[in-house]
């Protein structure tokens, strides 16, 4: 059993800990017996890593972290400028020695510790954004993208109780692939939606999400399907990344296996309606987990269309590294097996320093104002824990 | 064999896969040309792509060496490629059509399809060809009923064909018909 008072006791203990999202509730990593920091230079050789599959396979037989954007640029040779930056670790893996199973509902009494600070600062005030979305808009009638994703980020200086800030955000904003990390001179808390890559054995499945409604009373399920079918923005964005996804399993799958199993469904979150597909393939003998990674990441939906050219046009217009954002969270058993979500909906807490990045996308027929307060409305579910 | 010459385009793995029901396929990236596979191909196929196409004068000179040669198929990008070394001019269209499924009709000059054939297909374009457009042996054989854009050409004569839409894509009904036609009917 565990006692209701056993998330304050780990937190206490000062110990590095991961907490993930499983569909009953989460699960708790800790106990890590190594932690590797990832750089171009040793990523390659972790993802070759080989495993030996033993018959007593336990369940933390697993490197559980994230990869940052920047390096998964590298993966797939698509260069950086020279950005702002805060020196964040590339990408961190931990081996867990230890597992606890928590239910849904967490439950800790924070210490008084927080010294947060409501204010944030903006990177790209309206002005900015608007010349950098019509300049898109240019790029878009000229073919050089289809749709591209603007990023803002939002930061402020606090000290703050990572595990509050995620139980209190677990509690509004359930979501599939939630997860934190709390070490020892940072943290992140987030509540991603989307998973990128699920693999059992010699089957991968990516569940994309464009489109995303707020819950109100007045909106079931149906009418939620309805909304997405008539809004044309959403259903192009839709469609453009489902034929990506379609594409990127394709480089690692069985020619003929990659199928559409759920084309454009609404799955329904604690807040929030999502218009979501779901695709599936059967791997090519002989694929790696690197091979899976570089054709997968970083995730289509976050990016925009054609990855590789609006990537270029993103990072030549970012002055600041992005960080853990649109990186991917997750775990490699040791069996082969993975689960990696897209990060978004997250805080990053590094030195005292809180960063919150969004975006959304410019297809040809977007507002600039709405993108603008688009990116405010999915920045404010994380902004409103710094109260 | 089937050599895929792919522009950087986030659908050209669904393409490769299409086109492997029907015949042994490879890719490369246009940077990465490998020229005794190029000689080996019985079909060449262009790839979609970002950009237009006097961003990429070697599949230009790829075209011009092959063209009569091998049999030739352009999707989206590829079909502008091919045209604009036709002499075709490839504008900017008012209307954007990316991730769009639209209904396209045939017309009596296609040569696989009987004429008034009806296909909903998905697209993913900001150029188009500009009309008038004539060059020896060409035909446009397929547009979009409603904005009459030009869909499809078919030259006959050197085996050569194009698609603006994408057969490829989930949007479009029968896609792996449309490209049965191309590649196994009109080896008879």
């Amino acid at each position: 059993m565990i006692k209701n008072n056993f998330l304050n006791k780990i937190n206490n203990s000062k110990q590095s800990y991961i907490i993930y999202k499983t569909t009953k509730g989460f699960n708790l990593y800790t106990d890590f017996s190594s932690k590797i920091i990832l750089n171009n230079k040793n990523i390659d050789k972790f993802l070759s890593k080989k495993f030996k599959s033993n018959k007593n396979y336990k369940n933390t037989d697993l490197f559980i972290g994230f990869f940052g954007y920047e390096i998964l640029n590298n993966l797939i040779k698509v260069k950086l400028p020279k950005q702002k930056n805060i020196n964040f670790p590339k990408g961190i893996f931990y081996k867990p020695e230890k597992k606890i199973t928590l239910k849904e509902d967490l439950i800790y009494y924070p210490n008084k510790s927080n010294k947060v600070n409501k204010n944030f600062k903006i990177n790209i005030n309206k002005k900015s954004y608007i010349k950098i979305f019509n300049r898109f808009i240019k790029k878009i009638r000229a073919g050089e993208t289809y749709q591209i994703k603007i990023c803002t980020k939002y930061k402020n200086k606090s000290k703050i109780d990572p595990l509050d800030f995620f139980c209190r955000l677990s509690k509004t904003n359930l979501a599939p692939e939630a997860f934190m990390i709390k070490d020892k001179n940072f943290s992140i808390i987030s509540c991603s939606p989307e998973n990128l890559i699920t693999k059992k054995g010699s089957y991968i499945s990516t569940k994309p999400i464009a489109g995303t409604l707020r819950k109100t009373k007045k909106i079931n399920k149906k009418k939620a399907l309805k909304f997405f079918k008539n809004n044309i923005k959403e259903t192009k964005e839709h469609n453009m990344i489902v034929d990506m996804e379609r594409s990127d399993l394709s480089k690692v799958c069985k020619p003929g296996s990659v199928k559409l199993i759920k084309e454009k469904t609404v799955e329904e979150y604690k807040d929030l309606y999502h218009y979501v597909s779901l695709i599936r393939g059967k791997l090519k003998k002989n694929v790696k987990n690197i091979d899976i990674i570089k054709a997968m990441m970083p995730g289509g939906s976050v990016i925009g269309c054609p990855k590789i050219s609006t990537l270029n046009l993103l990072n030549n217009q970012e002055k600041e590294n992005r960080n853990i954002y649109t990186g991917s969270f997750g775990f490699i058993k040791f069996n082969g097996n993975m689960r990696f979500n897209i990060i978004i909906r997250s805080i990053l807490n590094y030195k005292n320093i809180s960063e919150i990045s969004v975006a959304s996308g410019v297809v040809v027929d977007s507002n600039s104002n709405h993108e603008f307060n688009e990116n405010f409305i999915k920045a404010k579910a994380l902004i409103d824990l710094y109260k | 064999m089937i050599y895929v010459i792919d522009h950087k385009d986030s659908f050209t793995q669904n393409i490769v896969h299409q086109f492997s029901l029907f015949d042994k396929v490879e890719c490369d990236d246009l940077r990465q040309i490998d020229k005794s596979k190029l000689k080996k191909a019985s079909t060449i196929v262009f790839s979609p792509g970002p950009g237009s196409p006097k961003d990429y004068p070697d599949s230009s000179k790829i075209y011009n060496r092959f063209k009569g040669k091998k049999k030739i198929i352009g999707i989206c990008l590829g079909f502008q490629q091919i045209l604009y070394c036709e002499g075709a001019n490839i504008v900017e269209q008012k209307k954007i059509y990316h991730g769009f499924q639209s209904e396209i009709i045939t017309n009596k000059f296609s040569n696989l399809f009987a004429n008034g054939s009806k296909f909903k297909v998905g697209r993913y374009h900001s150029l188009k060809l500009k009309e008038p457009f004539y060059a020896k042996n060409f035909n446009v054989t397929m547009r979009c009923v409603k904005s009459k854009v030009a869909m499809s050409f078919e030259n006959n004569k050197d085996k050569i064909y194009g698609f603006q839409f994408h057969p490829e894509s989930f949007l479009t009904i029968n896609g792996n018909l449309l490209i049965k036609k191309n590649l196994i009917d009109l080896k008879i």
